[in-house]
């Protein structure tokens, strides 16, 4: 019997769900007979919680209890423009969690974001299970290709919570094109564009011999269907306030109703030249009476509104042509994806962009998820006629160096799996320690980039300067998730250090939201195998500082790499912005934080002693320190890898 | 699928170290980009923790150093630049793995020399050219850029730059 696992397309607006059985892919149908299910969370007063299509209902009636678009939050810092943007277009609570993440409050409750992803997966997860008749637990999970390492870390954080092992995270246009091209014996260069209800990607594949190799990839994780919608609730509102002078947007309930109304207007013209907008009782108005909005929308007007929008995604599709190599009308294909492509509007643009008709044998709202069960399948039952990926990273690895600066160590659109070492020395008598932040994004200003992680490498030998070496190891694995290793080289201490750099959830985190079980309270409509009907929660167990508390004795910005309390705590971090110093493109230079050593306190050089902290937002401090790690002059001669192969 | 023994895995990366990414692809040191990525291709398929998850944790171990190996050997290789520093360092016998960041500052460095110089002379016989070039004293010019090419012969801009002063030099020739 052969193994099963399921491909999951986690959406912003809508999830679906297939599976690969003998040669046949299937989507699988929720008990509605919806193919997709929206990608909604609503906590209902009282403490049940319900997912999916039935959840809609919230988004009118309890809008602050009701998450949709969760996922244009996932692995984002809460100080971040998108969660500002985010703020402005969603009615429920963003507040700052830990690590200055998100969290979502809903009355006296926090969830974190992966937690409200986890429950969409744990619903999709019901859907099969109740299709197929037989648990299951493995799963490939889609992202947008454009995802960086924080978001996939969350992502996958969101199938562990869920009690899903996740085979892979999987980048949605890949999983697209796989599903055009699998077993056809194409030999093609095809572009995939995929605009999603908060997402735009664009890939450029070369499909050859069943082989899919990414030539690159390009997107803006802020840039879909909600923006469109947006531009609606603009226009009406905006309305409003001179007919009127009422702010819609201030009130949920009417701001729902406008959201609603705009999106129905968007899906209506699909397939008409124009809509006729009707909300009656938007609001009262001052002597309490009911206040409607009535109009007419035209395609020609609604052109205009999102022109700027459409002509974004092709910002987006010039730099992932250029960076593959390739002209738009050269390719033999272009696949739409995405519910927005239904609209004639674009599909024009985007034929006249590429200057080609549009492939339109792919559902654009199945296609990712049947993808990604293709692949799920060739993953649990290799057979020799499996399709074969081979992706890329879509941002640059970097570090942060001198004056505020960010050096790339792994370009966008490298391969992966791929693995790049620097190796450092210090730089002063007896340094004790070196502060690292990794970035990721195309900017040579390191503020312009994602800050991925930070974390202190210490404890070296007592040792005059350039004695100490250290190698800095940063891989990018198949999932596109980072991880870098500091090896301390002069001391001979083998020991490499794994530092996985989340921002979001730590190892604890997780395993105490799985033991708390606090997002199976799932009231679904679907029979659900395995929890059944949860009972209502205590207090206790949804304490959100006990359930998101990090591991005990370390404190909530600092995450230590094993499971023991941390040596070094914020304390040792002060000010510790301005750390890496850069002098020419041959001679980066690290500054380690000021730290004063614990007098007679030794940090000895063993795992334990390193610490990833949260990354600070606040402006790094650009004074320059006299400590320094410089990074070893004639690596070159010695052969970088050298280490690395005895090893 | 990878029918590969785990000897046989365990085996390649033990020499990982001493191979170059041309012996890594089994391809010759002047195959064309399309050799390179049919190379990517074949070996990526053996070699990738996709095709090789039935492994045990070790054996996936190697697979996992080969695969990083295979795709940085294909970064270098398949950039015009990156490939040609990457080449300076092979036949200089400097270690057979070149960072890609390294590469990439080798290959523009590379750049700029090729267009101003390497060497003080080739540098001044060059500027000199320049300054007879814009005067349309292309007699001077070729004089001068064929000093800069005796000092730099393997500077192929020089070169393209002389062959280009001697054609304008044979037309204004009565
Ligand atoms: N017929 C239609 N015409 C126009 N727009 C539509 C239509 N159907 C759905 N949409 C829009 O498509 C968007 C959702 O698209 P889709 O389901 O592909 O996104 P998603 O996969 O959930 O999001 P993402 O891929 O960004 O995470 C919403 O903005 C929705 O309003
Ligand atoms: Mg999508």
């Amino acid at each position: 019997m052969p193994e099963r696992a399921i491909g999951i397309d986690l959406g912003t607006s809508n999830s679906c769900v297939a599976i690969r059985e003998g040669d046949t892919t299937t989507v699988l149908a929720n008990t509605y007979g919806e193919r997709t299910t929206a990608s909604v969370v609503f906590f209902q007063e009282g403490g049940s919680i319900s997912v999916g299509n039935a959840a809609r209902a919230g988004l009118i009636h309890d809008p602050i209890r009701t998450i949709a678009s969760a996922k244009r939050l996932m692995g984002r810092f809460y100080g971040s423009e998108e969660v500002k943007k985010a703020q402005a277009i969603c009615s429920y609570k963003i507040a700052e969690g830990d690590s200055h993440g998100v969290v979502i409050e809903i009355g006296d409750e926090q969830f974190t974001v992966p937690e409200i992803s986890a429950m969409i997966l744990r619903e999709m997860k019901t859907v099969a299970e109740t299709q197929i008749g037989e648990s299951i637990s493995k799963a490939v999970i889609t992202v947008p290709a454009y995802f960086n390492d924080n978001q996939r870390q969350a992502t996958k954080d969101a199938g562990r919570i869920a009690g899903l092992e996740v085979l892979r995270i999987l980048n949605e246009p890949t999983a697209a094109a796989l599903a055009y091209g699998f077993g056809k014996g194409l030999n093609q260069k095809v572009a995939v564009w995929d605009l999603g209800g908060g997402t735009f990607d664009i890939s450029i594949l070369e499909i050859g011999d069943d082989v899919f190799e990414v030539l690159a990839t390009c997107g803006d994780t802020f840039l879909g269907g909600d923006d469109f919608d947006d531009r609606v609730i603009d226009l009406l509102a905006d309305e409003f306030l001179s007919k009127h002078n009422i702010r819609l947007r201030n009130d949920p309930f009417a701001f729902e109703k406008l959201k609603v109304a705009a999106e129905g207007a968007k899906r209506a013209l699909s397939t008409e030249d124009d809509v006729e907008i009707r909300i009656p009782d938007v609001i009262a108005g001052p002597d309490g009476q009911p206040l409607s909005i009535e109009r007419t929308l035209t395609t020609g007007e609604y052109a205009k509104l999102v022109h700027d929008l459409i002509q974004r995604t092709f910002v987006v599709c010039d730099a992932a042509l250029a960076q593959a190599g390739e002209v738009a009308r050269d390719l033999d294909g272009v696949i739409l994806v995405g519910g927005p492509t239904r609209l004639p509007l674009i599909r024009d643009a985007v034929s006249q962009y590429f200057q080609q008709e549009l492939k339109s044998d792919v559902d654009p709202d199945e296609v990712v998820a049947i993808g990604a069960a293709i692949f799920a399948t060739s993953l649990v039952n290799p057979t020799s006629d499996d399709a074969f990926l081979l992706d890329v990273t879509p941002l640059s690895l970097r570090i942060g160096v001198a004056g505020g600066l960010a050096e790339s160590i792994i370009e966008r659109n490298t391969p992966v799996p791929i693995e790049q070492t620097r190796r450092f020395t210090t730089f002063k008598d007896y340094q004790e320690s070196v502060d690292i932040r990794v970035y990721q994004g195309e900017s040579r200003n390191a503020q312009e980039n994602e800050l991925l992680g930070q974390f202190m490498f210490s404890g070296f030998e007592k040792a005059r300067r350039g004695e100490v070496s250290i190698d800095i190891t940063f891989e990018i694995n198949v999932d596109g998730i980072v991880e870098v290793k500091a090896k301390d080289v002069s001391t001979g201490e083998q020991a490499s250090t794994r530092i996985t750099l989340s921002a979001g959830l730590s190892e604890g985190d997780i395993e105490s939201i799985i033991q708390s079980q606090r997002t199976d309270r799932v009231a679904s409509t679907l029979s659900q195998p395995t929890q059944g009907g949860r009972p209502a929660h205590t207090d206790e167990a949804l304490a959100p500082d006990q359930a998101l508390q990090p591991v005990e004795g370390a404190k909530p910005k600092t995450k230590s790499v094993k499971s023991k309390p941390t040596l070094m705590g914020d304390d040792l971090l002060p000010e510790s912005d301005d750390l890496l110093e850069r002098e020419g493109l041959e001679d980066v230079k690290l500054t380690p934080a000021a730290i004063d050593p614990t007098p007679g306190g030794k940090i000895t050089a063993v795992d334990e002693d390193l610490t990833i902290t949260a990354p600070t937002l606040d402006e790094p401090d650009a004074k320059e320190l006299e400590e320094e790690l410089f990074e070893r002059p004639g690596t070159d001669l010695e052969g970088p890898g050298d280490d690395e192969t005895k090893a | 699928m990878a029918d590969l023994a785990p000897t046989e895995i365990t085996a390649l990366a033990a020499i990982l170290g001493e191979l170059d990414y041309y012996q890594l692809f089994h391809l010759r040191y002047d195959a064309k980009p399309s050799d390179i990525k049919r190379a990517y291709h074949a070996t990526s398929r053996v070699f990738h923790p996709d095709s090789n998850r039935h492994h045990q944790p070790e054996i996936r171990r190697a697979i996992d150093e080969i695969s990083k190996r295979i795709s940085e050997a294909y970064s270098i290789l398949r950039n015009p630049r990156r490939r040609t520093a990457y080449d300076q360092q092979i036949t200089a016998k400097a270690g057979v793995r070149m960072q890609l960041a390294e590469a990439e500052a080798a290959g523009s460095r590379k750049q700029t020399e090729a267009r101003e110089g390497r060497t003080p002379q080739g540098r001044q016989y060059f500027n000199l050219a320049s300054a007879n070039l814009r005067q349309g004293d292309f007699d001077s010019a070729v004089r001068n850029l064929q000093t800069a090419v005796a000092f730099e012969p393997d500077n192929a801009f020089f070169k393209e730059q002389l062959a280009q002063a001697r054609k304008k030099w044979d037309a204004k020739r009565p």
